[in-house]
């Protein structure tokens, strides 16, 4: 046990670091973030939410750095592309940060980021899943095209085309700013760096070669993440250090074991796992929303 | 050892005050053990440690001891069934409640008291709660209050006690020889970290004959104290030395593992 000094609590060490580790073996198996795993994980071990949030980010900083570092010696990444999205993903954390006070005076919060969670969640999990079982059953993805066509054609005749040579892409520079700009929004309201929505993206809609993908999201993760750790520390002091420290030791060992196993796993076995993550996920939103509670009343506002 | 301190202290101090003892309402002699508790990196809760004399002659009355901590804003939200989802509305405002509050007696309070003089005296946490807001329509302002009460008492916040502590419980007040008193009161790892207000009261049938406030705080120490202060001092300065351990973790694991 140790208390923890902005979370005015103590917690389990051992539990903490335990929990943080398997979190970061599937976020360094997969490639995300794990916040969306994170922040509610820390939520049920009796973390208040505001804390949660803005220390998980320092977590996600640090285990996105340390998956960076083991895909730029593979060479997986897409430097000019994760600049693009990270310039959108600035200017979309400051956004989100901005609409998550709106929403709390309104007192919508919890709602909002519940729903989001459902939303998201589910839909780019039902997306993936259906994919990557049709790749593996031999066929060509041709299942998801729906989505696909109208957008490339988007693509292809918005203006501001530059060449991604790691890519192999040429598209306008509007799309992967919009894109990080969507995904920084996320990231600031729902605890969470976006890696989960922002690799199929970058999959489905920047049809991204997927070797290049996880280690340009981790750029882009990284750079929110580290933003978000700032802004918060200064603006509502929720950040604990202590608590950080710990997620950070238990996330990047994890995360580095997650990396070596997925270094040797097929692309949509990858892909089939983090949905079937996504969907579980999504599961235990709808079950939170949906069941009748034992307590009719909740407590909210107080100390934070 | 501690305790035998704190007790002839308290002898020391009330001997005086029992000799002149005036009719009027006085002073309760009481004092706390420790009126500090320092807040460690191994901290896990505390207990408050009261201790104090009845100066009634014949040793009539009974003894009320609250602890209260600052008082802070709260919202009580009331789930509500929408579209099948579960989901809060109608929140209620309250601008003043106790972050802490527990009261201890050797008899149920609402024996040795009544309602108004709870009221008056704010003896129970429900009658230290302002509300703020306007109770939505078809709400019932004092479920939200008792509400309220019972979502804190599960946090450990709100305490009631009678009778002196026992093995199962370990806050209580209990009755010694020649009006000697002793109140436990256990104070969860959860209770914010302030300063706080420990209160006798002596009541006579039903009125209140004498009482006495003495402040306790609490207060981190060490490398608790110091990450808190460069938190709230300089939080730009945290942020960045937050991230740029996060960089540090992240590069130290992966030049780890690329070794090994």
């Amino acid at each position: 046990m140790i208390y923890l000094p902005i979370a005015e609590m103590p917690v389990d060490v051992l539990l903490v670091l335990l929990v943080s580790g398997a979190i970061g073996f599937v976020s360094g198996l997969v490639g995300v973030g794990g916040g969306f795993i994170m922040t509610p994980a820390l939520i049920i071990m009796g973390i208040p939410a505001p804390v949660a949030v803005a220390t998980g980010a320092s977590q996600i900083a640090a285990t996105s750095f340390s998956g960076i570092m083991t895909q730029t010696r593979r060479k997986a990444i897409d430097w000019r592309m994760g600049m693009l999205l990270s310039i959108g993903g600035i200017l979309g954390s400051a956004c989100g940060v901005w609409l998550f006070e709106r929403l709390l005076n309104m007192g919508q919060l919890d709602l909002t980021i519940s729903l989001l969670y459902l939303v998201l969640l589910a839909s780019v999990g039902g997306l993936m899943l259906a994919e990557s079982l049709a790749v593996m059953r031999g066929r060509s993805a041709r299942g998801v095209t729906v989505l696909r066509r109208p957008l490339r054609a988007v693509a292809r005749n918005l203006p501001f085309r530059l060449r991604f040579p790691r890519s192999g892409l040429y598209i306008s520079v509007i799309l992967p700013l919009l894109l990080g700009f969507g995904i920084g929004a996320l990231a600031a309201i729902m605890g969470v760096g976006g890696g989960f929505a922002l690799i199929p993206a970058m999959i489905y809609l920047l049809r991204m070669p997927t070797n290049v993908v996880i280690g340009t999201s981790l750029f882009q993760v990284l750079i929110v993440a580290s933003l978000i750790v700032v802004m918060q520390a200064s603006a509502t002091q929720t950040v604990d250090l202590v608590l950080a420290a710990l997620l950070m030791f238990g996330g990047v060992v994890g995360a580095q074991l997650g990396v070596r196993l997925g270094a040797g796993l097929k692309s949509e076995h990858l892909r089939a796992l983090l949905s079937l993550v996504l969907l579980a996920a999504s599961a235990k939103f709808l079950w939170d929303l949906g069941i009748e509670p034992r307590e009719h009343y909740v407590l909210g506002g107080g100390r934070w | 050892m501690r305790r035998w301190l704190a007790v002839l202290a308290l002898v020391l101090v009330c001997a005086p005050a029992r000799a002149q003892q005036p009719a009027g309402a006085s002073d309760l002699p009481a004092a706390v053990a420790e009126p500090l508790i320092s807040v460690g990196s191994d901290y896990r809760g505390s207990v408050i440690d009261i201790w104090g004399v009845n100066t009634d002659r014949r040793l009539r009355g009974d003894i009320v001891v609250v602890v209260r901590g600052p008082n802070q804003a709260a919202t009580v939200m009331h789930k509500r069934r929408v579209f099948g989802l579960w989901i809060n509305s109608s929140p209620v405002r309250f601008s003043e409640t106790p972050s802490f509050f527990a009261v201890l007696s050797a008899r149920p309070l609402r024996q040795i008291v009544s309602r108004q003089v709870i009221l008056r005296n704010r003896l129970d946490p429900a009658a230290s709660a302002q509300l703020a807001s306007a109770v939505p329509a078809g709400g019932d302002p004092s479920a939200y209050r008792e509400a309220l009460v019972r979502l804190r008492r599960d946090q450990g916040l709100y305490q009631e006690f009678t009778g002196p502590p026992s093995r199962t419980r370990r806050s209580g007040l209990t009755p010694h020889q020649g009006g000697l008193f002793h109140a436990v009161v256990r104070l969860p790892a959860n209770a914010p970290i302030a300063a706080y207000q420990v209160e006798t009261y002596l009541f006579r049938e039903g009125r209140l004959m004498s009482s006495q406030r003495i402040p306790i705080s609490i207060e981190r120490v060490g490398v608790e104290r110091r990450i808190h202060d460069l938190a709230t001092n300089a939080s730009w300065l945290y942020g960045i030395v937050t991230v740029l351990i996060a960089l540090a973790a992240g590069w130290a694991a992966s030049a780890l593992f690329r070794r090994s």
